[in-house]
């Protein structure tokens, strides 16, 4: 089984699929560095003086008017409360501070969370990707049958191929998240602020950085279940993009009630230990009008581990069995 | 003279397989009983379509069978399939590996998962004539150097059995020529090569046995002589002037008679001399008398034929 996962692993790495989706992998996550660097930098001379200029427009303005517009802003707010007393116009911050004005200073314990979570869904596109592909070129090529005339023992071939997608792609993904983690730090520390990342910060990247490892995994393995199931990669990736349009985007935003099953928010949800989401909750009010409002719902962690669980479960599940009983041809 | 399962490198009994697809059941092979004695080159001979593949498919674990029970070397496979398959190597219907690996690499992949050096790999690449190619991508090759990388896998294991469907399909003269040539010196070295193909003179040329399947049966087995020579020999195409007469005569003589557009054809003649005293007895005289050489389309006719008077419950 050993001797079976390590040759697996030989040629997950020498597939020309593997290499240039993990090249790709590889390009965003320089393009993700880059997108970090354009927050974090801060403005050119000219900018600078661009914004200063604004700045000087905004406080002679509000040396003239401010003391008006406070004012008006006190009494719109307070009529607001009426009805709805948490309401805060943000009356107080009106006047206009250099410290507040033009671009913010990038923060590390802000933005590396969610650099890290579009990094994690890159991961597990792409090693759903590799799996699937790896899986099902065997079947559409034909060579599945010549490897089973060399080792005709479905179940341990099974389990190596799995095996082998789900250690090959794992240290990849523990490698690139580093790789995007150290250039946000370095990036960020010398343009912007690492204050704050205390360790608390690193404990929680750590975990989210550890569930994008195993979200990773378990696209992996799925990819190549679903592989096996549909036996070409074209189909695989076909379903894949089908679901996501119709599902996700189309399905998923017709009928709210479904949006805690739709595998995007569970993944959100798996990777920051539950996700916000909103649905709109309509009603006839007393007066007789009717009035829809957003409300935000949280996608419970446990919902999501248990749901995606199941999931990798059931198709991988379903997968062993038809790989163990069906004709190779 | 019987033979015992440990003397038969493969033996199948009631073997059968159905497909089902959109056009409903297909019986690919029904019942099939076939023994191949370990040693020598085997044709295992049909038309296409006649259940070959499949058997062999079933003995290697690729396709289930329906019912029946197969063994390879003494041992029922496939449940035992794991402890004998490092003594079969098989080329199933065409070459089949990763096209954009090159030849070696396809090979080294191999003999790692069976736990060959990789050493082994040059070795069989030399011996197949591709040791100049093999980092060529195999996507690349030929048909012919494509067969050749997959008698150098079947080779990796160093097999007792082999097992060649239809090794020739697609290939040049030439190829042909080495592929026999190579079935042939692997048979005198002792090995078993059981060769499936549907190509008559095929396994004419290199067979020391034959089974004969069609339909998902077996319709005969035996030295390659005396299966496909009783069904070769016994024909004799004969030109006359007057037909109908010459075909009277020769009726009358109790031989079987056709007529083949301006000739008849004598079945089970046997002699030639004989027709030409009889037709000449009678003033009929004879301006040609071939022997004829059958193919297996009429071979298979023939034993088909048998096969039908047989399951009719008619004398043969």
């Amino acid at each position: 089984m050993i001797r079976l996962t390590r040759v697996e692993l030989r040629r997950l790495f020498s597939r020309r699929l593997t290499v240039i989706a993990l090249l790709g992998a590889l390009a965003l996550t320089a393009l993700m560095l880059f997108a970090s660097y354009q927050q974090a930098k801060p403005l050119s001379g000219a900018e600078l003086s661009a914004s200063r200029a604004q700045f000087d427009q905004a406080r002679k303005e509000f040396d003239l008017n401010g003391a008006q517009q406070v004012k008006d802003c006190l009494t719109q707010q307070a009529e607001i409360r009426k009805t709805q007393p948490t309401a805060d116009l943000g009356c107080a911050g009106m006047e206009p501070t250099w410290e507040t004005w033009g671009k913010p200073q990038a923060k590390f314990a802000t933005l590396m969370p969610e650099i890290l979570l579009g990094g994690s869904y890159l991961m597990a596109f792409v090693s759903f990707v590799i799996g699937a592909g790896f899986l099902a070129a065997e079947f559409s090529s034909g060579s599945m049958a010549n490897w089973l005339t060399f080792e005709p023992r479905r179940m341990r071939v099974f389990a190596s191929k799995m095996a082998a997608v789900g250690l090959g792609l794992a240290p990849v993904t523990v490698a690139l998240l580093g790789l995007l983690t150290a250039g946000v730090w370095l990036i960020v520390g010398h343009f912007g602020s690492t204050a704050g990342t205390t360790a608390k910060v690193w404990g929680d990247l750590g975990e989210m950085g550890a569930r994008s490892v195993a979200l990773a995994l378990a696209s992996a393995v799925t990819g190549a279940a679903i592989g096996v199931l549909l036996r070409h990669t074209a189909a695989v990736l076909g379903i894949a993009v089908a679901y996501l349009v119709l599902v996700e985007a189309v399905f998923g935003q017709a009928l709210q009630g479904v949006r805690p099953w739709l595998l995007t928010l569970n993944f959100q949800s798996w990777l920051q230990h539950g996700a916000p989401y909103l649905v709109e909750v309509c009603k006839t009010d007393a007066q007789g009008s009717y009035n829809c409002q957003g409300v935000e719902k949280i996608l419970a962690f446990s919902h999501s581990t248990t749901y995606l669980g199941i999931m990798v479960v059931l198709i991988i599940g379903v997968a062993t069995v038809v790989f163990r009983r069906r004709d190779v041809s | 003279m019987s033979t015992t399962t440990a003397e038969l490198a493969i033996s199948t009994r009631g073997l059968r397989k159905t497909y089902w697809n959109r056009k409903g059941r297909h019986v690919a092979v029904q019942g099939l009983d076939l023994d191949v004695p370990i040693g020598g080159v085997h044709g295992f001979l049909g038309p296409n379509g006649s259940g070959k593949t499949t058997t062999i498919r079933m003995l290697l674990g690729l396709v289930r069978a329906d019912s029946g029970t197969m063994s390879i070397f003494g041992r029922d496979v496939p449940r035992h399939l794991p402890q004998v398959v490092g003594r079969v190597g098989a080329i199933v219907e065409s070459p089949k590996f990763f096209p954009a690996f090159s030849g070696r690499k396809n090979l080294q992949l191999l003999a790692e998962a069976i736990g060959r050096p990789r050493a082994v790999v040059d070795q069989v690449l030399e011996q197949a004539g591709l040791g100049d190619r093999g980092r060529d991508k195999y996507r690349t090759y030929s048909l012919g150097m494509k067969q050749r990388l997959a008698i150098a896998a079947t080779l990796l294991k160093e097999p007792d059995l082999l097992i060649f469907d239809e090794p020739t399909n697609g290939l040049d003269p030439a190829g042909i020529r080495e592929i026999r040539n190579t079935m042939r010196s692997l048979g005198e070295q002792g090995k078993t090569v059981l060769v499936s193909s549907h190509i008559l003179d095929e396994v004419e040329q290199v067979a020391d046995m034959v089974s004969i399947i069609g339909h998902g049966r077996l319709l005969a087995s035996g030295p390659v002589a005396d299966v496909i020579g009783d069904q070769t020999a016994t024909s004799i195409r004969v030109g006359v002037a007057d037909l109908v007469a010459a075909r009277r005569v020769l009726t009358d003589s109790g031989l079987l008679v056709r007529q083949d557009g301006a000739l008849l054809v004598v079945m089970g003649a046997g002699d030639g001399a004989q027709i030409t005293r009889r037709l000449a007895a009678h003033d009929l005289f004879v301006n040609e008398l071939t022997p004829v050489r059958a193919d297996l389309e009429s071979v298979f006719l023939e034993l088909t034929a048998e096969e039908g008077l047989e399951t009719a419950g008619l004398p043969r």
